[in-house]
C-alpha cells in the first residue's frame, strides 16, 4: 500500500505555512528504468528528515532531485512552497554531504570549507576567515586548516565536509549516506555529533541511509521507500511500532508476519476490541487500535498482523504456537532464535535460547495490524 | 545517469535566483554581472568552438566537395564517375564502368602487366605496411607486456613519439638511411659489399610507414595485454589447459580487438599516407593523397576535390566497420590482478628460454634498424661532410639566412613561422580541446553525434583542410557584396589547431573522466557555476593532461606539413618541415641540420607529453 500525500499515516499532522523542501508527485526515469515514482512528501522547516530504505528504492535519486543535481521527469520540486525546477544547484542554497565526502583532494582544509564562501558572503557579517574557523570549531577540528585532506582519518574528513557544507549558510542541508565509509563506533559517535549541529543550527536536514537503526535513532521523521515509492512517512517510533506497511513492517528491525482470515470481532472483559484471526491451524486474538487499518475491520477481511520478536514469549498462555527451534544467532545482548512453525519461519528473541520443541505466544496487544485488504 | 552539460537545469528567464524565495537568496552574487559572465560561460565557450569548426573546418571543406560536384555552375556527377571509370585511378575494375564486360576485367586482372590504378596501388602499400607494422609491433607488445627488464617504462613511453615526430623529418631520416650515400650503404661499403638504393621504392615507404605504426599496434596491444586478469589465465591452467592452451583460450581472445584496432588505425592511416610518400616514393609511386597534391598543384581543383571526397569515403568506411566490429567484440576484462612480468634474463635458463631470448634479440636488431637508425642517420648526416665531421650544414642555414634571395627559403623564417604557428594554434585548440572534452564526458543525449562531429578532422586529409582554406577563407568569400578574406598566416593556424586539437580532447577527456563526479557536484551545491567548478576544481586535477594534450597540438603544429604545404605555396609563411621538404630534394645536409632543430624542438614536446600524462592518451 502506498501512502498517498491526502491520507497521511499518525504523526503526520498539519503544518503551519509552507514546508521547507516538498517533493510534489515527482518522477524521475533514467531510460527504462524508473528510479523514483510518483513520490510526495514534505520536509518541516528545522526538521531532521531521513530517506531510508534499500539499495536500488531510489533514495539518493530523491536526494539528487532536491540538490538540483538532477530534474524531475514529471512532477515538482518546490523549496518554501516556490517550484524550482530549472533552478540550477548552485542557486538553490543547499549544502550536500556526499558518501565519499568528495573533498577537494589539491585544496587545503582550510581552503574546501572557505570553498562556497567565494560565491556567498559568510553569514552573520562575519569575514570568511573567522567563518571558516568558527565551522572547524563546531566540527572539533580547530587547528586543521593548513592540513591536507588526505592526512586526514575517513571521520575527520566526514567532518571537514560538513563543516564545507555548512559554510556559506545553506537553507537546507543534504546528507547523502555520510556515515556508511565508517567503522560501526565511529558511525554511532559521529551521527551523535551530527545530531547536534543540526539541532544546535536549527538547519532543515535530509538525512539519506540504507541503515535503519541509523534512521530511527537520529531522526525526526523518516521515510521509508521501496522500489520508487514512499512506504510511510512518520517518526522513529512510530514507524518501528506501528509499521504501515508489510514492507516496513520487515525493512525496519526484524519482525513476524502473519496473514489470515478474521473469523470474529468482539470486545473482551478491559473493553478493548478484538479480532480473532485464523492463521494456520492456530487463531489469534489480536487487538484493534485506532489505525486506519485496524478501525474498519470485519469478518471475513483478511488481515496481515505482526508481531515483533522480542514481543513473544515462552509459555506466555495467549495467542500460542508451538514450533521447533531450526537455528539460533547469538547476539550479544539477546540471542536470535529461528523456530519452524508448520513450514513457516517464526522469530524469537531470548535472553537463554530454548533447545528441541518449543510454545511461544504474545499479548493480543504486541500484535500490528499492517494491511486490511 | 543522465547529468548534463552546463545550461541543462538552468532556466530561461536567465535569473533563476529570481524565481525562488527561500532563504536570504540576496547575498549570493549570481545575480552579479561576473555571475551572470560565469554561469554563461561553458555554453559560449561551446558556442564559441562550433562556430570555429564551422568556419575554419565544416565550411571550407565543404567547398572543396562543393566543387567536385558543380562544374560551371552546374551540378553532375561526371567528375566522379570520370574517376571511378578511369584505370589510371581504379586500375582493371574501372573498365567495369566504363562498359567492359566483366569476363574481360576478371582477365586483366588476372594477366601479368594488371593495372591497379592509384587507388589499387594506395591499398596495396597500405596493406603491405599494415602487416609490417603488426609483425613489427606484436613482438614489442609481448616484450613490453610479458618482460621486465630495466628501461622497459622508458620503451613503453617511447611507443607515443611517432605521434609527436614529423613526418617529413623521419623521412629526411630515412633518406640519410637508405639513400645512394645513406648509412646503409656506409654499412654495406664497410662490410665490402654491393650498394643498394633503396629510395624511391616502395619497401622504403613500407617500412618508413611501420616506423610511425608499430609502436601504435605495440601500444594498443600492450595495454589490452596488461589488462588480462592473472587468476582467469590461472583458472584455465588449473582446469587443465597447458601454457599454450591458455594463451589461445583466454588472452589471445582479449588481445584480438586490439591488434584489429592497431591494424584497422594503421590501414587508414597509411591508406590517406602524404609527406612519406612523397619523400620518399615521389611521384612514380604516388598515392591518392600525393595524387591530389599534384592535381591541386595543377589547379585541377574539381578532379582534386572528387579523388579526396573518394578517398575519405573509403577511410571512413573503413573506420565505420571497424568500429562495427568493436561494438560487437570488445570483450576486455578490468584487469584486477595483472599478468606477472618474467625477467628478461632469467637466473637459469632453459633452452626454451634461450630460444625464446635468441628470438628476442634478433628482433631487437630489427627494430634497432627501422626505428632508431633513420633518427641516428639524421644526427650523423646532419654533422658529416665529404671530409667528415662539419658543422658546414649548420652554417648553411645561417649563411642562407643573411645571403639567400627573396624567392629562396630562409632558415630563421621557418623555424621562428613553426613557433609563431605553434604557440598562436596551441592557443586555440587548447580551449577548444578542454570544451570538447568537457562535452564529451559527461553523458547526456546527442553525445555521441558531439564526439563525431568535433573528432571528424582526425578523419579529413590535411591536403583538404589546406585546400579548403585557402579557397574558402584566403582567396576569400563573398559576404553581402563586400570581399572577405583571411591572411595566409591565420589559415595556416586555423588548419593546426584544427588538426592538433583532437589530440587535446584525447589527452584530457581520459582525465575528466577519471574525476569522481561528486566532487563537480560538490562545487555546484557550494555555489559555483558549471564553469567555476571546471576551473576550480576539474582542471587543476588533470593538469598534466592538460599540459599533454598542449605539448600535443604544439607538436603536431610543428610538425604539420599537408595543410601547410598547400596553404603556404608561394608565400613567405612556410615552416620548417616544408623548408625541408624544399631542401631535400637539393641539399640533404641542409635538410637533415634543419630536421635536427626540428627534432629537438619536439623532443620538447614529448619530455613534456611522457612526464605529464602520456599514459592515459586515449588512443
Amino acid at each position: 500500500m502506498t501512502t498517498l500525500a491526502s491520507e497521511r499515516p499518525p504523526g503526520e499532522d498539519v503544518l503551519d505555512g509552507p514546508p521547507a523542501v516538498s517533493l510534489d508527485g515527482v518522477t524521475r526515469r533514467y531510460g527504462e528504468t524508473t528510479a523514483v515514482s510518483d513520490l510526495s512528501l514534505s520536509v518541516r522547516e528545522g526538521e531532521f528528515f531521513t530517506l531510508v530504505g534499500p539499495s536500488g528504492c531510489g533514495k539518493t535519486t530523491t536526494l539528487r532531485l532536491v540538490a538540483g543535481f538532477e530534474e524531475p521527469t514529471a512532477g515538482t520540486v518546490r523549496f518554501g512552497g516556490e517550484s524550482v525546477a530549472g533552478v540550477p544547484p548552485e542557486d538553490r542554497d543547499v549544502g550536500v554531504v556526499f558518501q565519499n565526502y568528495a573533498l577537494f583532494p589539491h585544496m587545503s582544509v582550510g581552503e574546501n570549507v572557505a570553498y562556497g564562501l567565494n560565491f556567498a558572503d559568510p553569514p552573520g557579517g562575519v569575514s570568511a576567515d573567522e567563518r571558516v574557523a568558527h565551522l572547524l570549531d563546531l566540527v572539533d577540528l580547530g587547528g586543521m586548516a593548513a592540513r591536507d585532506p588526505d592526512t586526514l582519518s575517513g571521520g575527520q574528513q566526514q567532518r571537514v565536509a560538513m563543516a564545507r557544507a555548512l559554510a556559506p549558510g545553506p537553507d537546507v542541508l543534504l546528507l547523502d549516506e555520510p556515515m556508511s565509509a565508517l567503522d560501526a563506533k565511529l558511525r554511532e559517535r559521529l551521527r551523535v555529533q551530527v545530531r547536534e549541529i543540526q539541532r544546535e543550527l536549527g538547519i532543515t536536514t535530509v538525512y539519506v541511509t540504507h541503515d535503519q537503526e541509523e534512521a530511527l535513532a537520529v531522526s525526526d521523521r523518516v521515510a521509508v521507500l521501496n522500489d520508487g515509492r514512499v512506504e510511510q512517512v512518520a517518526p522513529p517510533r512510530t514507524v518501528y511500532r506501528r509499521p504501515a506497511t508489510e514492507f516496513v513492517a520487515t525493512f525496519v528491525g526484524d519482525n513476524n508476519v502473519f496473514t489470515g482470515d478474521v473469523t470474529a470481532v468482539r470486545t473482551d472483559d478491559d473493553g478493548r476490541r478484538l479480532a480473532d484471526v485464523a492463521v494456520g491451524d492456530a487463531a489469534f486474538a489480536v487487538a484493534l487500535d485506532a489505525d486506519a487499518a485496524a478501525a474498519s475491520v470485519t469478518v471475513g477481511d483478511r488481515l496481515t498482523v505482526c508481531v515483533r520478536p522480542e514481543r513473544l514469549a515462552v509459555d506466555a498462555g495467549r495467542n500460542e504456537l508451538t514450533a521447533d527451534v531450526t537455528s539460533a544467532e547469538f547476539l550479544g545482548e539477546t540471542t536470535r532464535v529461528h523456530l519452524d512453525w508448520a513450514g513457516r519461519e517464526v522469530l524469537l528473541r531470548a535472553e537463554d535460547p530454548p533447545e528441541g520443541t518449543v510454545t511461544v505466544g504474545f499479548d493480543p496487544a504486541d500484535a500490528h495490524v499492517v494491511d486490511g485488504a | 545517469m543522465a547529468d548534463a552539460i552546463d545550461g541543462g537545469t538552468e532556466g530561461d528567464d536567465g535569473a533563476p535566483a529570481d524565481a525562488t524565495t527561500s532563504g536570504d537568496r540576496a547575498h549570493r552574487d549570481s545575480r552579479s554581472l561576473r555571475g551572470r559572465l560565469e554561469r554563461r560561460a561553458l555554453v559560449a565557450l561551446a558556442a564559441a568552438t562550433v562556430g570555429l569548426l564551422l568556419v575554419v573546418f565544416y565550411y571550407p571543406v565543404a567547398t572543396v566537395f562543393v566543387d567536385s560536384v558543380l562544374v560551371e555552375g552546374r551540378l553532375t556527377a561526371r567528375v566522379f564517375f570520370d574517376i571511378l571509370s578511369d584505370p589510371f585511378y581504379f586500375g582493371e575494375p574501372a573498365r567495369l564502368l566504363a562498359g567492359d564486360s566483366l569476363v574481360s576485367v576478371v582477365e586483366g586482372l588476372l594477366s601479368p602487366d594488371r593495372r591497379l590504378g592509384i587507388v589499387g596501388f594506395t591499398a596495396y602499400q597500405a596493406a603491405l605496411s599494415t602487416v609490417a607494422s603488426v609483425a613489427l609491433g606484436l613482438p614489442a607488445a609481448y616484450l613490453l607486456a610479458r618482460f621486465e627488464f630495466p628501461g622497459r617504462r622508458t620503451l613503453r613511453s617511447l611507443t607515443i613519439l611517432p605521434f609527436v615526430l614529423p613526418s617529413i623529418m623521419v623521412a629526411v631520416g630515412f633518406v640519410a638511411t637508405f639513400g645512394q650515400n645513406g648509412t646503409l650503404n656506409a654499412v654495406l661499403g664497410a662490410l665490402g659489399l654491393g650498394r643498394v638504393d633503396l629510395l624511391f621504392t616502395l619497401e622504403a615507404v613500407v617500412v618508413a610507414h611501420a616506423f610511425y605504426n608499430a609502436p601504435l599496434v605495440a601500444r594498443v596491444t600492450t595495454a589490452a595485454w596488461e589488462s588480462v586478469d592473472a587468476s582467469a589465465v590461472e583458472t584455465a591452467r588449473s582446469l587443465g589447459a597447458s601454457p599454450l592452451r591458455a594463451f589461445r583460450d583466454v588472452v589471445a581472445p582479449q588481445l584480438v580487438p586490439s591488434v584489429l584496432m592497431g591494424a584497422a588505425l594503421t590501414f587508414v592511416f597509411t591508406f590517406s599516407t602524404f609527406p612519406i610518400v612523397l619523400a620518399l616514393g615521389g611521384f612514380q609511386l604516388a598515392t591518392v593523397e600525393v595524387f591530389v597534391y599534384r592535381l591541386i598543384r595543377d589547379l585541377e581543383y574539381a578532379e582534386a576535390a572528387a579523388l579526396a571526397l573518394l578517398e575519405l569515403g573509403i577511410s571512413l568506411g573503413l573506420l565505420y566497420a571497424y568500429l562495427r566490429y568493436e561494438a560487437r567484440h570488445t570483450v576486455r576484462s578490468r584487469g584486477i590482478r595483472p599478468l606477472a612480468r618474467r625477467p628478461l634474463v632469467p637466473p637459469s635458463p632453459s633452452p626454451r628460454d634461450l630460444l625464446l631470448r635468441v628470438g628476442l634479440a634478433a628482433y631487437a636488431v630489427v627494430a634497432l634498424a627501422v626505428f632508431v637508425a633513420p633518427i641516428a642517420s639524421m644526427l650523423l648526416a646532419s654533422v658529416s661532410g665529404p671530409e667528415g665531421l662539419t658543422l658546414a650544414h649548420y652554417r648553411f642555414l645561417v649563411e642562407r639566412q643573411t645571403a639567400g634571395a627573396s624567392f629562396q627559403v630562409r632558415p630563421w623564417d621557418a623555424v621562428r613561422n613553426s613557433l609563431l604557428f605553434g604557440v598562436a594554434s596551441l592557443a586555440v585548440a587548447l580551449p577548444m580541446g578542454v570544451v570538447v572534452a568537457v562535452l564529451t564526458t559527461r553523458g547526456y543525449r546527442g553525445r555521441k553525434l558531439v564526439d563525431a562531429v568535433a573528432m571528424a578532422p582526425l578523419a579529413v586529409s590535411g591536403i583538404v583542410v589546406g585546400l579548403g582554406l585557402l579557397r574558402g577563407l584566403v582567396f576569400g568569400v563573398e559576404v553581402g557584396g563586400t570581399r572577405l578574406a583571411v591572411g595566409g598566416a591565420v589559415a595556416i593556424v586555423a588548419a593546426h589547431a584544427v588538426a592538433g586539437y583532437p589530440f587535446v580532447v584525447r589527452t584530457v577527456a581520459p582525465g575528466l573522466d577519471g574525476v569522481d563526479r561528486t566532487l563537480v557536484e560538490s562545487a555546484r551545491a557550494l555555489g559555483a557555476p558549471r564553469v567555476r567548478a571546471l576551473v576550480d576544481v576539474e582542471l587543476p586535477l588533470v593538469w598534466p593532461a592538460v599540459v599533454a594534450g598542449a605539448a600535443f597540438a604544439f607538436a603536431i603544429s610543428v610538425g604539420e606539413f599537408s595543410a601547410t604545404v598547400v596553404l603556404a605555396s608561394g608565400t613567405s609563411q612556410f615552416t620548417m618541415p616544408v623548408a625541408i621538404e624544399r631542401f631535400i630534394g637539393r641539399r640533404l645536409g641542409p635538410a637533415t641540420a634543419m630536421g635536427v632543430v626540428l627534432l629537438v624542438v619536439t623532443s620538447v614536446s614529448f619530455l613534456l607529453i611522457d612526464r605529464l600524462g602520456g599514459d592515459d592518451v586515449g588512443f
